[in-house]
Parts: C-alpha cells; sequence; structure tokens
C-alpha cells in the first residue's frame, strides 16, 4: 500500500485542495495552492458573512428570543455556534498528542513511591540503608525531607508530600526512590523498611462523628471536639413553619457509594530542574497554577523558579485538580538526584489518590401544601471525606445549598458534616457535592407527585423560579433555561403516553439537575484584586494571533473555545489562531478547569482582549479609509465600509498599519464576577455568576427475575445558555450521561469489613462499556446568559446531575419499587423485589404490581399555574418584565420587601438554636460538640 | 503494590534482540527476554501514541494491530510478536493524510481528552478492515474492550460508521472545515505536539 503511494511519483507538500481522493479513501497530494500577499489565510476570497450566525438585534438571522446581548456586536459570523472540530483532535488521533507519561527527557530516571500498608499508623523509623546499597539507585526521600504542608483550600493545608508522622489510609505515601529503571526502583522501594506503630483506625463515617482519642487531622481550635469532623455546616432559610402539617411529605434515608473518576491515564509527572536552577515540572493537571503554588511552598522556592507544563490531559473530571503529593515527590527526587525523574502511577495507586465522590449518607425530608407548593426542604449529608480534607469544606456546602433551585421554596433546612477516615482522600468530582442530594431531592419530588396524584413534569413546572430572580439562599439565577428542558424532554420522550402506562418491567422517569457556572469566588484570592481569568493576545506582523492562557484544556475543548471566540471576534479563520495553554511562565494565572468555569470565565477574558485588538484594527482602517470605526464591518480576513463593501482593506493592511508605531499588537482581557450573595457563613459557597439547568428523562428495562437494569433511552435536554460548540456540547451532555450512568447502576468503591479497598483495578470497578450505554438524545436549551461569553454557560457539569434520579424514578415506574442505596446492582434490586413479594404474599415476581396514575383535581390547577408561570417566565427572560423576584412569591411574598419583615418566623441561619439540638439528623449531631475554643482547649 | 509479596525484577532477565515491523519499518531493539510488547513498544520503539491505562488488560488504550488483529500489547509478551507486523496508531495516517478513521474520529467528537482514542482507532480500524459496513451492533462488539470516560462512545460509534462510508466509498473524506491554512504539521493550530526530549 505504502509502495504504491510512494511510486505515484513526487511527493507534495499536504493540506492543498483536497479533491483528490483515491477510492480506497486516501488523500492524494495535489498542487500546492499558495495564499495570496496580504489576505492572511489560505482562500484568496472573502467569505460572505454567514447572517445565520449573526444575532438578529444586529441585523443577522439568528433568533434571540432571550433579547440582545452584550457581545451581539461581537459576532461576526464567523465560527461561534457553528459544530467545531477540537482544534487539537489531530494531534489526539495521531498518537501525537503528550500525556504525562509521555515526556521523555534525556538522562531521566524513575521514580517510585513507597506507600502504607496500614489505615492509619505512626510511623516510628524509616531505614533506607538496603536501598541505598542497590546499584541504580539515585535518590531516596522521605517526609523528613519536605516538612511544609499544602493543600488545594488555603483553609485545609493537612498535606505533605511525604508522611511526616502519620500515615492515614492504605496507599498514604511514606517515601519514595530513584532509580535508573523502573525495575532497580520497585527493588528499591521494597528494600526501605518501615516500622509503624498501629493505629486504631476508623472506616464507617458515622464513627468520624464520635470523640476518639487521636483524631486522623487535628485543627487546632477549631477542632470539634476531639471527634474527627472535618467540617460541619449549618443553613436555614425561610419560614419553618410552613412545612407543618403539608399536604404531601417525603422522607428518604439514602446510601451512596463512593465513586471514582476513572479517567483513563493514570497520574503521572515529570520533574526537571533545568541548568538555571528552576523546576520544570510537567504534569496532568486541571488546575496548574494551585500546583505552581503547593510546590513553591513544599519545596521552598519562589513561585517565579518553577515552571509548570502542563501536559495533555487524559481525562479529568475533578480527579486531577489537587496539587499532589507525588508532584511534589519528583521534584525533590530530581533535586536530589539532578536528573529528570519520572513517575508514572498502576492504576491501582490511581485509586490511592483517589479524590473521588464522597460516600455519603443522605437524609431528605421535604414537604408541600395544599396547592402543591413546596413548603420545605430539609436535608441532612453526612460525607465521608477519607484521609485529606481536599476539596471537602465546599463539598459540605455544595451538599446542601446547590438544592436550593431550581424550585421555589417555602423553608430550607441544612445540616451537613465531613469526617475523616481511613481510607483513600474523597475530593472533587464532576457535579462536585451536588450530586447526591439532587439524586434524593428529585426522587422526593417523583414521590410527593404520586402522594398528590399530578405529573411530576407539571409538579416540578409549577414551582420553578423564573429567570432572573433570586434563590431563597441568596443566589443570583440570571438566565434559565428549566422550563423549556423540561417541556423539550417530555415531547421528545413522548412522556404523556408512556408515564405510568408501561408494563411491568419497563419504566420512564424524570430527573432535573441545577449547576454553578464557574465558582463567584476565587479560592485563592480576593476578588476585588484579582481576576478570575486573565487572557493575552499577541499579533505579530504575519497575522496569526496567538492567545496566552492558562486555562487547562481537560478534553472538554476549553482550547478550542478560547480560540473560536477570538476567530469570532476578528472574523479569522480558526487556523490563525494559536492558543498557547500549556506553560505557567508563558501564561497568565488562570485557576484552572473546576467548577465548570473555564468556558464562562476564560472566553469571557478572550474576548475582551479580542475587542481590543478589534478596535485597533478599526482605528488603523479608520486612518486609512476615513471611515468611523462605527461604519466599519469586520468580516474574514476583511475591513470594509458598511454602505460600499468595495471600499475596504485587508486585515493584513490594516494589522500593519496598526502596527506602525509600536510592532506587534498585544493587549490583555480579564473576567472577574461581579460582586454577589449574601452575608451569612458560607454564602459564598455555590455562589456563581450563571447557573445552568438540565432536565433528562430516561427509560429503562428492569428483569424483574435477576434485578438486572437496562438504560435503553434517554433525552438530556440541557441549558447551556448559547452552546460555542455544539458537538463539544452534545458530546459533554452523552458523556456525562455516561458517567452519571456508571454511579446509578454499577460503579461503586467497595471497602471490606477490615476497611480494605477490594477494587482498586477497571476490571472490579465497573466503568460502563459501549453495551451498557442507552441511546442519549441530546437536546440542548439556549437561554443566553447576560453575562456569559455571547451567552454561553457550563455544559460540563450540570449534565450529570438528572440522569440519577432519572434513573431511579424510572425503575420505581417499572417495577413499583424505590431503591435508596446506590449502585442498583442486580442483587439490590433482587432482593428488594423478593422483599416485596414476601410482603405482599406475591408467588411470581412477573405479577409485581406496577404503580398507575389517576389524576387528582390538582392536576388542573397545577397546568394552570405552570402556564401562567411560563408567560411570566418568557416577560422576564426579556426586558419586558424586569421587577425584582425573589423567592417566596410564589407564596405570596412581596419581592421588593425583605422577607424577614414580612413574614414572622422568615429567618437565615448560619448555625442552630441550642433548642434545635435534638431534632438534628446524622450530620446535625456534629452540631453536638464544641469547637476546642469554646473548651478553654488548645488556643 | 500495597500489601503483596514483592517479587524481585532484579537482575533483570537477559537481554536480546527483537526484531519486528513496527508501521511498516523493520525495527530491532535490544529487550528484556521477559519484556511486555507496551513497553517495548513505548520505550525501545517510540511508540508513545499507544497508550498505557491499566496494565491488565480492562481498558484497551494499549490496543495495537498484531498481523492485522487488534491486540492488547500490555498482555503480549513482546516475544510472542516478535517478526510480526504490528500496526499502531501512528501507523494509520499516510504521511501527513489522516486516515478516515482518524478524520472522522476529530470531525465527530469521537476524541474529547484523547487518551484511549489511539486504541480505539486501531480497534475500529482493524474492523473496517474485515467489514466496511458493519452494524452499530458489530461496532459495539469491536470496540467493547475499549473504555472511554470522556465520550460516552456515542459519537465514537457515528465517528466509525463515518468512516466506514468513506471506506465503501459513499462518502468522500470531508474537506477542511475553513480550507485550512497548509501546514505540513497535522497537529492543528495548538502548541508543537511532541513533549521537549524524544523517545529513547
Amino acid at each position: 500500500m505504502r509502495g504504491d503511494f510512494l511510486s505515484g511519483g513526487y511527493k507534495q507538500q499536504p493540506g492543498s485542495g483536497g479533491n483528490s481522493i483515491r477510492k480506497d479513501g486516501k488523500r492524494v497530494a495535489g498542487k500546492q495552492k499558495f495564499a495570496p500577499p496580504g489576505s492572511g489565510g489560505s482562500d484568496p476570497v472573502m467569505k460572505p458573512r454567514d447572517l445565520d450566525f449573526i444575532p438578529e438585534m444586529v441585523g443577522g438571522n439568528e433568533k434571540q428570543p432571550a433579547g440582545a446581548h452584550i457581545h451581539d456586536r461581537a459576532r461576526t459570523g464567523t465560527i461561534v455556534g457553528k459544530p467545531t472540530t477540537l482544534v487539537d483532535a489531530n494531534a489526539k488521533v495521531t498518537g501525537q498528542a503528550w500525556y504525562g507519561d509521555d515526556v521523555r527527557l534525556p538522562n531521566e530516571i524513575i521514580g517510585r513511591i513507597v506507600r502504607s500498608p496500614h489505615h492509619y499508623a505512626k510511623v516510628v523509623s524509616i531505614d533506607t540503608s538496603k536501598a541505598e546499597k542497590l546499584p541504580g539507585v539515585l535518590a531516596i526521600a522521605t517526609g523528613e525531607d519536605a516538612p511544609n504542608s499544602f493543600g488545594v483550600l488555603p483553609v485545609t493545608k493537612d498535606e505533605h508530600a511525604m508522611a511526616v508522622e502519620k500515615v492515614r489510609h492504605v496507599g498514604d505515601l511514606v517515601a519514595c526512590v530513584a532509580a535508573i529503571d523502573e525495575a532497580t526502583a520497585r527493588e528499591a522501594a521494597a528494600l526501605i523498611d518501615v516500622e509503624y506503630e498501629v493505629l486504631d483506625s476508623i472506616h464507617d463515617m458515622r464513627k468520624g462523628l464520635e470523640d476518639v482519642d487521636e483524631p486522623i487531622h487535628w485543627r487546632g481550635k477549631y477542632h470539634v471536639g476531639t471527634t474527627n469532623v472535618q467540617k460541619r455546616v449549618f443553613q436555614e432559610f425561610g419560614d419553618r413553619s410552613m412545612i407543618e402539617d403539608p399536604n404531601a411529605m417525603y422522607h428518604g434515608k439514602w446510601k451512596f457509594m463512593g465513586v471514582n473518576h476513572g479517567f483513563t491515564e493514570p497520574h503521572a509527572v515529570v520533574a526537571h530542574w533545568d541548568s538555571n536552577g528552576r523546576l520544570q515540572l510537567y504534569t496532568p493537571q486541571q488546575v496548574p497554577h494551585y500546583a505552581h503554588r503547593a510546590l513553591a511552598t513544599v519545596l521552598d522556592v519562589p513561585m517565579h523558579q518553577v515552571n509548570v507544563i502542563r501536559t495533555f490531559v487524559g481525562g479529568g473530571f475533578g480527579g486531577k485538580s489537587d496539587p499532589f503529593p507525588h508532584e511534589m515527590c519528583a521534584a525533590i527526587l530530581a533535586r536530589k538526584a539532578g536528573r529528570p525523574v519520572r513517575i508514572t502511577f498502576d492504576r491501582e495507586e490511581v485509586f490511592w489518590v483517589n479524590r473521588g465522590r464522597h460516600p455519603s449518607h443522605i437524609e431528605v425530608q421535604m414537604y408541600a401544601d395544599e396547592e402543591a407548593r413546596i413548603s420545605g426542604f430539609d436535608i441532612d449529608a453526612l460525607i465521608d471525606g477519607g484521609g485529606f480534607a481536599s476539596f471537602g469544606h465546599v463539598t459540605s456546602y455544595y451538599n446542601g445549598v446547590l438544592a436550593t433551585a431550581p424550585y421555589e421554596l417555602g423553608s430550607f433546612h441544612y445540616t451537613g458534616a465531613r469526617v475523616w477516615t481511613n481510607k483513600p482522600a474523597s475530593g472533587a468530582m464532576r457535579g462536585h457535592g451536588a450530586v447526591n442530594t439532587r439524586c434524593a431531592v428529585e426522587v422526593g419530588l417523583d414521590d410527593m407527585a404520586e402522594q398528590l396524584q399530578v405529573d411530576p413534569i407539571d409538579l416540578r413546572l409549577a414551582n420553578l423560579l423564573p429567570p432572573h430572580s433570586r434563590t431563597i439562599s441568596g443566589f443570583r439565577i440570571t438566565s434559565n433555561g428549566m422550563r423549556q428542558a423540561l417541556q423539550k424532554v417530555r415531547e421528545g420522550s413522548d412522556w404523556d403516553n408512556k408515564f405510568r402506562k408501561l408494563p411491568l418491567g419497563k419504566g420512564i422517569g424524570i430527573g432535573c439537575g441545577f449547576f454553578i457556572s464557574g465558582s463567584g469566588l476565587p479560592i485563592h484570592w480576593d476578588p476585588n484584586k484579582f481576576p478570575h481569568a486573565t487572557v493575552h493576545l499577541q499579533i505579530d506582523m504575519d497575522g496569526g494571533v496567538t492567545v496566552h492562557t492558562g486555562a487547562a484544556d481537560i478534553g472538554q475543548g476549553s482550547t478550542t473555545a478560547v480560540a473560536q471566540v477570538v476567530a469570532e471576534v476578528l472574523a479569522l479563520p480558526i487556523e490563525m489562531i494559536h492558543v498557547r495553554s500549556h506553560e505557567s511562565d508563558t501564561s497568565p494565572v488562570d485557576l484552572g478547569s473546576y467548577s465548570s468555569r473555564v468556558t464562562f470565565m476564560n472566553a469571557n477574558a478572550a474576548i475582551r482582549a479580542a475587542l481590543e485588538i478589534k478596535e485597533k484594527l478599526l482605528n488603523a482602517a479608520w486612518d486609512t479609509l476615513g471611515y468611523h470605526p462605527d461604519t466599519l464591518v469586520l468580516n474574514d480576513r476583511r475591513i470594509y465600509y458598511k454602505h460600499d463593501p468595495a471600499i475596504g482593506m485587508s486585515y493584513l493592511e490594516a494589522l500593519h498599519k496598526a502596527q506602525e508605531d509600536k510592532g506587534a499588537l498585544i493587549s490583555s482581557g480579564a473576567y472577574r464576577s461581579p460582586p454577589m450573595g449574601g452575608v451569612h457563613k458560607g454564602a459564598a459557597a455555590g455562589l456563581a455568576p450563571a447557573y445552568s439547568f438540565s432536565a433528562y428523562v430516561a427509560e429503562v428495562e428492569v428483569d424483574v427475575e435477576t434485578g438486572m437494569i437496562k438504560c435503553t433511552d434517554v433525552w438530556a435536554a440541557h441549558d447551556c445558555g448559547k452552546a460555542l460548540n455544539p458537538l463539544a456540547v452534545e458530546g459533554q451532555i452523552i458523556g456525562s450521561c455516561h458517567m452519571g450512568l456508571g454511579q446509578v447502576l454499577t460503579e461503586q468503591m467497595v471497602y471490606g469489613r477490615t476497611g480494605h479497598l477490594q477494587n482498586p483495578n477497571l476490571l472490579e470497578y465497573k466503568i460502563p462499556s459501549v453495551h451498557e450505554m442507552p441511546n442519549v438524545t441530546p437536546i440542548i436549551i439556549e437561554s443566553c446568559d447576560p453575562e456569559g461569553p455571547f451567552g454561553a454557560k457550563e455544559a460540563g457539569e450540570g449534565p450529570l446531575l438528572p440522569i440519577l434520579p432519572a434513573v431511579v424514578n424510572a425503575v420505581y415506574d417499572a417495577i413499583g419499587i424505590r431503591i435508596n442505596d446506590l449502585p442498583l446492582t442486580p442483587d439490590k434490586v433482587w432482593a428488594a423485589i423478593a422483599k416485596k413479594m414476601k410482603v405482599d404474599g406475591i408467588e411470581d415476581p412477573s405479577s409485581l404490581p406496577v404503580p398507575r396514575l389517576d389524576f387528582s383535581e390538582l392536576q388542573s390547577k397545577l397546568a394552570k399555574r405552570a402556564a401562567n408561570h411560563e408567560i411570566r417566565d418568557k416577560r422576564r427572560q426579556t426586558t419586558e418584565d424586569t421587577h425584582a423576584y425573589v423567592n417566596g412569591v410564589l407564596f405570596g411574598f412581596d419581592p421588593n420587601v425583605p422577607l424577614e419583615e414580612q413574614v414572622d418566623g422568615w429567618k437565615s441561619a448560619d448555625k442552630p438554636e441550642p433548642e434545635q439540638l435534638a431534632e438534628l439528623g446524622l450530620a446535625g449531631k456534629a452540631w453536638l460538640k464544641d469547637e476546642q475554643r469554646h473548651m478553654g482547649g488548645e488556643n | 503494590m500495597v500489601g503483596e509479596e514483592h517479587v524481585s525484577m532484579v537482575p533483570a532477565a537477559p537481554s536480546k534482540i527483537w526484531a519486528a515491523d513496527v508501521n511498516g519499518q523493520p525495527k530491532e531493539v535490544l529487550v528484556n527476554s521477559n519484556a511486555i510488547l507496551l513497553d517495548v513498544l513505548r520505550d525501545k520503539v517510540g511508540c508513545l501514541g499507544v497508550k498505557r491505562g491499566c496494565d491488565m488488560g480492562t481498558c484497551g488504550c494499549c490496543t495495537v494491530m498484531i498481523d492485522g488483529e487488534p491486540r492488547l500489547s500490555c498482555l503480549t509478551m513482546a516475544q510472542d510478536a516478535e517478526g510480526c507486523d504490528i500496526t499502531t496508531v501512528e501507523g494509520l495516517a499516510d504521511g501527513a493524510h489522516l486516515a478516515p478513521i482518524q478524520k472522522c474520529f476529530a470531525d465527530h467528537g469521537g476524541s474529547q481528552c484523547g487518551f484511549c482514542t489511539p486504541g480505539f482507532l486501531v480497534a475500529s480500524q482493524a474492523l473496517l478492515n474485515e467489514n466496511s459496513n458493519p452494524s452499530n451492533q458489530e461496532i459495539a462488539c469491536a470496540i467493547e474492550g475499549n473504555l472511554c470516560r470522556c465520550t460516552g462512545y456515542q459519537q465514537i460509534i457515528e465517528s466509525i460508521q463515518a468512516a466506514a462510508a468513506i471506506h465503501r466509498g459513499e462518502s468522500e473524506l470531508p474537506a477542511p472545515a475553513s480550507d485550512a491554512h497548509p501546514d505540513p504539521n497535522p497537529s492543528g493550530p495548538d502548541e508543537p505536539t511532541m513533549p521537549p526530549g524524544h523517545a529513547r
């Protein structure tokens, strides 16, 4: 094959016209086309403006049901909104993309980590003498080499590069070695003798609430008693008297197993101290900036002496967003050995690092009043943090506060606690903190709809917060596409003809989601002093645009998104935009790829930078053409007079004119979220400049004889504001379904009776394969966020939330049984079926009763209310109705008067009253203990 | 590994010359007699496109074609592939021209983070070599040994169907979205795609 290609004659440069394709599908190099001078691209002819992608407010054909947007005038119809191949896709499909383990430096050596075999133990001594004598061993390090602590959140810096005193879970780092090859390094690691004094370990998170002799960490004066409580949260809003005498009530005790991200690329890191003594650290990081900070702290070097180079990231999902001890280890070993050190994890080690979703016990009580308004949510969430804090501080809040929307609530009560146990640390994972509670709450709504004998979709539609409103906890909702999402999935799934009408073993269910689009307060910075995201643009005389950004592309397509918005504003082909985002040396600080912030914040910064360049170009054209910039049109590599396109100049001509004084054009754009939110403790948690909404309908088949569940179809509607790249948004929606489906059906980290993790591998940790995937119909809802870049919001995490409750609700529809213990493995489902058969005296599972629905009179009331709300929402979406709307208007309150003044019992509390202590739930029991400072303990 | 009996790997097994055709090029390298094919391809031959995801045959990232058959290189002893014709992801493209399967993965969203992509590409190319008109079920069976955590497989199946149509001659390779600037490096507009340094 190769032979006859070569015999085809002289091989020209590739990338030409592309019309000559042989029958076997291969492209044959054709005649080279050269770009004419001055055009700045390969096509000699300017493309006409694509009016379908220019908003109608500025003369295009793109519909804008939500009205005008601040970025309308920046639209050129070039690429935003069009399905776009990821700009790094070619690197990925040719095997050239370089991930952590693909960085090969000359003279490199291999590092291995010595890990604890005990759950909880004091490290008494470490004897490295035997390992040192092994030929080929070049460096050994232990906790003594790096005493400084670090952690992703400044308030909980509780990690060390290696154990300094105690190991806190099996797999915790104790020492590390570097040797000439992997075999020698493994051998040396085995030769390191560590003497431990084993301590009593804790594995059940409920035990973490009790006082113990030796808490896993010590928080000094803020320590809660002598327990293992890392963080406790209490939040109460609204009028608690509303929940008395409810018309319907749901009470569910839920159990969620821990879930791992399961990214395909194991962690890997390469550290190299260059000839100037600066650290060059290559790592697949979602948040290179936090790693940068932590490295400087642990290694005791200034930040400017560290260059963090983000490699391609082989999947993140939150699992690569902490600064990691192994990154420190590699740097320490490289410094000692004077040679580059590469550490690559086994899959087992990935599970020891973990940072996956918290195992949780969640108790939910929900109430509805006589008009089927939701009079209250009571949520109690105990979450198992494992051995370290990680992002847990935030997770503790998210488990509650992210349930305060999209519904209007009469009252909200949340108690949460995160405890340390002797397990690998839990952390941030796609849908951070919101997923488990959301599942419980959405199933609760389904249950209440059943009690009220109404359609669960209508129950939701009649209780939604409108666009431009405020939640009960004070979050500012801007755009809100929840209603359209529900309507679209109802229509797409033929819901009205299926719900409660399918035969035994087949079911359909609904679930909704609500998630932040970027966190309103950055972790490290005072928002008044530093922006969340910064983007630098640079254009030299060749016309190519170099974008410097620190945003980490982890496969979600953030590099593509930033290239797209720059291409859109400057009306250039995307091939002329070059994104440099890998090195901290050349990238302005970006807070990284977490909390679904990148598209929103980074693209906003990029638009600002590009607009600055655009202004310079237009001013240069003004000088030359004599027409004011307001009358000039920027289109594909050309600037021309609006009323006579013949009068104009090429992009390169304008560029060269603009460069006359200072050479290369440079601009910088930044994004900072506006001041928002309440003043209570924890008010910042869950605060975001925009929120995404989603609604899914799932259809399942349950085998009543085996308990096996197969999800067959999913209709997935997600409000992402504006799909900058519909191809990527659909990919995110389908991928989220996959990950959520894993959690609800098969995935769990199984800890045995002795607390040992039993499945740290991808054979026994069951990620859905292609055969388990349902047919997903992604539906993109565009609510056009007023502050989002071209209206966009997040699409990466929110779409995961609804799939869990949708499946659980569908299972109920199929077999009439609710199971509050995820994942829904066949053994659990079958046990539940068997129990029901025994209780109801049913002999044959095929004669199980299935739930049916006879509408009550409430149904028509709800439908009417929903119809009225639809009109309200449409008016609020645009500037037609700009009245204030706060949570509580549905209950008849005045949005313009503080609710505390209108309602006697209305309150907002961040700690429990003494008389409440007796009635708190499981996690609430963390409030029964005093902090040390209140006990006269350590000052 | 935690809590397991240590099996010494030192001193290493004796070295020997290993020879095979990798991506059409005869390769001869010195390897330990107990070497795993994945290690040889990555560390000795320099095919860093072959990815290591799990080391136990569960993820499929290391899939390569051995004499046309898709195989897991992490579970294959190098000596068992001695003298064979091995194709990795690097061998799919025709020079700088992407194979249909590669182009379709790029254009249909078959690749997000891209780590599993080489394995998927090799497995699906092996399928298309045998069957250019596969049903979705046949595609699912061909890629059932490959895990992807990003895409949910749906766009991967669409990519493979699109490539199959090109193989059947029913459609043509899509022209570049906006008539790309001629660029001999097919890596797109991002940074240089090879890491600093190079394979040993």
